[in-house]
Parts: C-alpha cells; sequence; structure tokens
C-alpha cells in the first residue's frame, strides 16, 4: 500500500511540475542519443575498416607468355605466406572476360579491344593481404628470384594510409562525441538537480505536514528517487522511439556506400538493443538517483 | 501502549529557540524546566510571547532537541531521539497549531487520512477511522468540503481530526485559538476538553488569558524560558 502512495506522490511530482519534467526529459533523450550516435559511429567506423581491409591487395601481373606452371608456383608460395589472406591466378581469358563485362556499356573500349585483335591480357595474381601492415612482407616476397623477372607490374594503393585517415577522423568524432556526452550529462545533473529542487519548494507545505503527522524519511524521499528513475525510463524509451527509424533510414544509405559490404548499423542495434538501451537506462537512473540524493541533501530537511 | 504512554515528564530541559541563528550568541529558548505531568492531565502552558512556551511544545514532539536535560514520555527519553524514530513518536503524539496546517488542495476527509496514508494504513481502515474521528469533532457533515469553504473554527476541528487519527496519548495543542475569534475559540476549547475526557493528555500552549482562566486546570507559567509558576487549578496572572 505504501509503495503504491509513493509511486501516486512521484507521478503527482512530476505532473504538478509538467514543462519542468518536460524539459528535464528532452535533456535527458539529448544525452542519450550523442551516447548512441557515438555508437553508431563506432559501428561504422567498423564496419570501415573491415570493407577497406577487405580490399588489400596486390595485383600481380606476370609477362606475355609466361609459363602458367610458373605462375601456380608463385601462388603457391605467395599462399603459403601467413600474412597472404589469399592469392588468386587469373588467366588470360578469365581477364578479358572480367575486362567486357566490366567495360560492356562502354562501346570505345570494346571496339579498341576489338581493334587489338589478340587477347592483350597475360597471367596475374590477385594477393589479399590479411592486415594493411602486411604490405612490405608481400612486396618483398614478390622479389623472389624464381618468378621476379617474369614479373611484368606489381599494382597496389597504400591502403595502410587510408586506414589511417578512418582512424583518425573516427578518433576525433570519438573524442568530440564524448566531450558532447559529459556536457550534456553534466546539464542534465543540474537540471534534474533542480526539478527535485523545484518539486521540494512546491511540496515544502505538504512534507512539512507528512513530517508533523509521521511519515518516515524514506516515505517522503522515496517519491523523489521514483521520479529521478521515471525521467530515466521515459527518455529511454523516446531515445529508443527516435533511434529506429533513424537507424533504418541511416542503414539504407550505409548500405549503399558500403556496398557489396553490409553496414551493420541495424544489425548491431538489433541484436545488442536491449543490452545497450538497458545499460544506458541504468547508468542514467543511478545517475539521477545520486543527483536528486544531492537536492535532496541540501534542500529537503527530514 | 499502556496507560503511563500518557504521562510526560521534562528534566532540567534547556533548548535554544527555533529562531536561534546559527553564529549569534546562543539565545536560550527554556532552562532549567522541570515538568512532570501525569496521564489523562489537561495543561495549560501559558506566558507572553518570547518566553519559550513553543519551544517547549517543540521538544515535546522532537521538533527541537534539549541541549541540556532529558524529555521522557511514557518511559521513552526522546531527549537524544534518532531521526528514523521521530516518525514512531510523532504517530503517538497529536500535534494542533495556530496556523492549522491544512493542504488546501485537499478535502476534510482527504487531509485527515492523510496522517494515516503517509503511516501506510490500509485504505478500508482510514475510510473506517476518519469518519469516526470526524464525527467526534463535529466534521462528519463536511467531509468533502476545502479548507477554504470551512470557517476558522472548522478548520482547526479538521487540524484536531488529523491529530487525533492516530488514537495519540498526548496532544499537544500550540496556540490552537491564535487565528479564531471567542465563540470558535471556545468551541475548541470544549473540544479539546471533551478529547482530555476521553483520556489523552493535553498540553495547550496559549496566551489567551480567559481562556486559561474559564479552564480551572493545571497552569504553568512561563517567564523567559524557565517556570514562573505551576498551579493545580490555577489562574493566568499577569506579571
Amino acid at each position: 500500500m505504501t509503495l503504491i502512495r509513493i509511486i501516486k506522490f512521484a507521478f503527482q511530482n512530476i505532473a504538478r511540475n509538467v514543462w519542468l519534467s518536460v524539459i528535464t526529459v528532452s535533456m535527458l533523450v539529448m544525452t542519450l542519443l550523442t551516447v548512441n550516435i557515438l555508437l553508431t559511429l563506432n559501428v561504422l567506423a567498423n564496419t570501415a575498416v573491415e570493407s577497406v581491409e577487405e580490399r588489400i591487395d596486390v595485383t600481380v601481373y606476370f609477362k606475355d607468355g609466361t609459363n602458367p606452371d610458373l605462375v601456380a608456383g608463385a601462388q603457391a608460395s605467395l599462399i603459403g605466406l601467413s600474412q597472404v589472406r589469399d592469392a588468386v591466378r587469373i588467366a588470360p581469358e578469365e581477364a578479358l572476360a572480367r575486362f567486357r563485362a566490366r567495360h560492356e556499356d562502354d562501346e570505345a573500349i570494346l571496339s579498341a579491344l576489338d581493334e587489338v585483335g589478340e587477347n592483350p591480357f597475360s597471367y596475374s595474381l590477385v594477393v589479399s593481404a590479411r592486415d594493411a601492415s602486411d604490405f612490405p612482407t608481400i612486396l618483398s616476397a614478390l622479389e623472389n628470384p624464381s618468378f621476379a623477372e617474369f614479373i611484368e607490374q606489381k599494382d597496389f594503393e597504400d591502403y595502410e594510409e587510408v586506414i589511417g585517415s578512418i582512424s583518425r577522423v573516427t578518433q576525433s568524432v570519438r573524442w568530440l562525441g564524448a566531450v558532447l556526452a559529459a556536457v550534456f550529462l553534466f546539464i542534465s545533473i543540474l537540471i534534474v538537480i533542480n526539478t527535485v529542487r523545484v518539486a521540494i519548494y512546491i511540496y515544502r507545505e505538504e512534507i512539512s505536514i507528512m513530517r508533523l503527522v509521521g511519515a518516515s524519511s524514506a516515505f517522503i524521499r522515496t517519491p523523489f528517487w521514483l521520479e529521478a528513475v521515471i525521467y530515466s525510463l521515459v527518455a529511454t524509451f523516446i531515445t529508443a522511439g527516435i533511434a529506429y527509424p533513424v537507424l533504418v533510414s541511416l542503414e539504407r544509405y550505409a548500405d549503399t556506400f558500403f556496398y557489396p559490404a553490409n553496414a551493420g548499423v541495424l544489425d548491431f542495434y538489433l541484436a545488442n538493443g536491449l543490452l545497450i538501451f538497458g545499460l544506458e537506462f541504468l547508468i542514467l537512473a543511478v545517475v539521477n538517483i545520486l543527483s536528486a540524493s544531492l537536492a535532496m541533501r541540501r534542500y529537503l530537511k527530514v | 501502549m499502556c496507560a503511563h504512554w500518557r504521562k510526560l515528564r521534562v528534566r532540567e530541559a534547556r533548548a535554544a529557540s527555533s529562531w536561534h541563528a546559527s553564529g549569534a550568541p546562543d539565545i536560550v529558548g527554556v532552562r532549567g524546566i522541570n515538568l512532570h505531568v501525569e496521564p489523562g492531565e489537561f495543561i495549560s502552558i501559558v506566558g507572553q510571547s518570547g518566553t519559550g512556551k513553543s519551544t517547549l511544545a517543540k521538544l515535546l514532539f522532537a521538533e527541537e532537541r534539549p541541549s541540556k536535560g532529558q524529555i521522557v514520555i511514557g518511559g521513552w527519553d526522546i531527549s537524544n531521539i534518532r531521526p528514523r524514530e521521530v516518525p514512531l513518536l510523532r504517530r503517538q503524539i497529536g500535534v494542533v497549531f495556530q496556523d492549522f496546517k491544512l493542504l488546501q488542495k485537499k478535502t476534510v476527509f482527504e487531509n485527515t487520512a492523510f496522517a494515516l496514508e503517509v503511516a501506510g494504513v490500509r485504505p478500508s481502515r482510514i475510510r473506517e477511522i476518519v469518519p469516526q474521528v470526524l464525527r467526534i469533532v463535529g466534521l462528519d457533515d463536511k467531509l468533502h468540503r476545502y479548507p477554504l469553504q470551512l470557517s476558522g473554527g472548522e478548520r482547526q476541528r479538521a487540524a484536531i481530526a488529523r491529530s487525533l487519527v492516530h488514537r495519540p496519548k498526548i496532544l499537544v495543542a500550540d496556540e490552537p485559538t491564535g487565528n479564531l475569534d471567542a465563540i470558535n475559540a471556545r468551541e475548541i476549547i470544549d473540544l479539546l476538553k471533551k478529547i482530555n475526557s476521553f483520556g489523552t493528555t493535553v498540553v495547550l500552549v496559549t496566551h489567551n488569558r480567559e481562556i486559561v482562566n474559564g479552564l480551572r486546570q493545571r497552569v504553568v507559567m512561563l517567564s523567559n524560558g524557565e517556570v514562573a509558576s505551576d498551579v493545580e487549578h490555577g489562574r493566568y496572572k499577569l506579571a
């Protein structure tokens, strides 16, 4: 029975300060949204790095007329390296077919190819590395005297630099986001303290009568703690409500960007949403309970 | 609670008055007070403004703590009462003030029930107790009126009803007639006498001479925070 009355008093507190409650919840939503933007950014950054890492490869073009057995030997030698994820051998016919498929809409290139008459492609090896930092080892392996003289060209990009750039930008945005989240959290704490302070002021007469007629300190204080928990719960639900449609739209755009890979943000939230929002609610509730306690310690004399 | 709970003893009590400002010289509200009140007594604490009457009343329901001495209520020494025990004490002592202290947004019934609600009493029990108490104070026909719809005397009756819901053994009335005209004041005093006749110890704090003299009960007169006189069937004489 006492619990029901405490809950009733907590909701009365919220209803009597409806605008203050709206401001408090809005600020908490801002804090949670910032935290979730940070999380989303983290997922996107990881996807971007993985996507780039998957594209790390060196294409080795062999000279015309190179013996296919020598190419196969080079392939086997490279696959034997721990730094090499895969080495795919592409025959001249396959290279030509791929080229034609890639430029099927480009009449000029296709007619130029027909002009040449014969297959201009030679054997090639597409060597993918496990990590961007493995490049130097792979490149030095290609200097192997048994096949180095048959290599016409090595085509690679400095993916390490690309990954480094992604990491640097992500890191900066993460820092900025963390600072922003901390600022919002600090403002939220101040707002919760002020909300409880105002509630105590509005309730001062009722509180003094409660004390007079024998209400326990816990009975007087608990509605304010409960109020802080209710604010946290409402803010978490609103944030989740805002986050879901935003994530669905974002996923659509991000998927196009990362094609053929999946951006994975929505999947991440669908798999971990309960844990993420549950943790956010818990942390927010604890922070708000502490803020309310601080306000009561300062302004509530019971 | 047995009868001795209605007994009240104040021994060598000393306390600063409630308006004692921190950092200011120690302004003594009461000092060296010795009082022994028997169960079922009706005692009037009188004296001019600032003589420590309200401080003494506050000592009884632990709103103030004595800096020296002892306050014993029914064998319970409340001189150093722990904060978590104060609610238990206040459920045993009814308190009535000059300014009624009623919640304006609650009806007479709700104001009276409030004291039971905060103590965790079941609604069915509240619905049983509140009408009984309101019948005793003569407000059983005004259950759903708000304080602003009541006269001063009726408001004080509502406040008395609220103080009675826990069936207190002691009722402390601090200037209960201070805001009332002579007729309403008389009615409130009659109500306090009626409550006293049920066996409740009544401590009336007042500076109203006519009321005290009309009571012909024990009168304790305070002067400068000390007991100036303590007379059985006494009168309030101006110093």
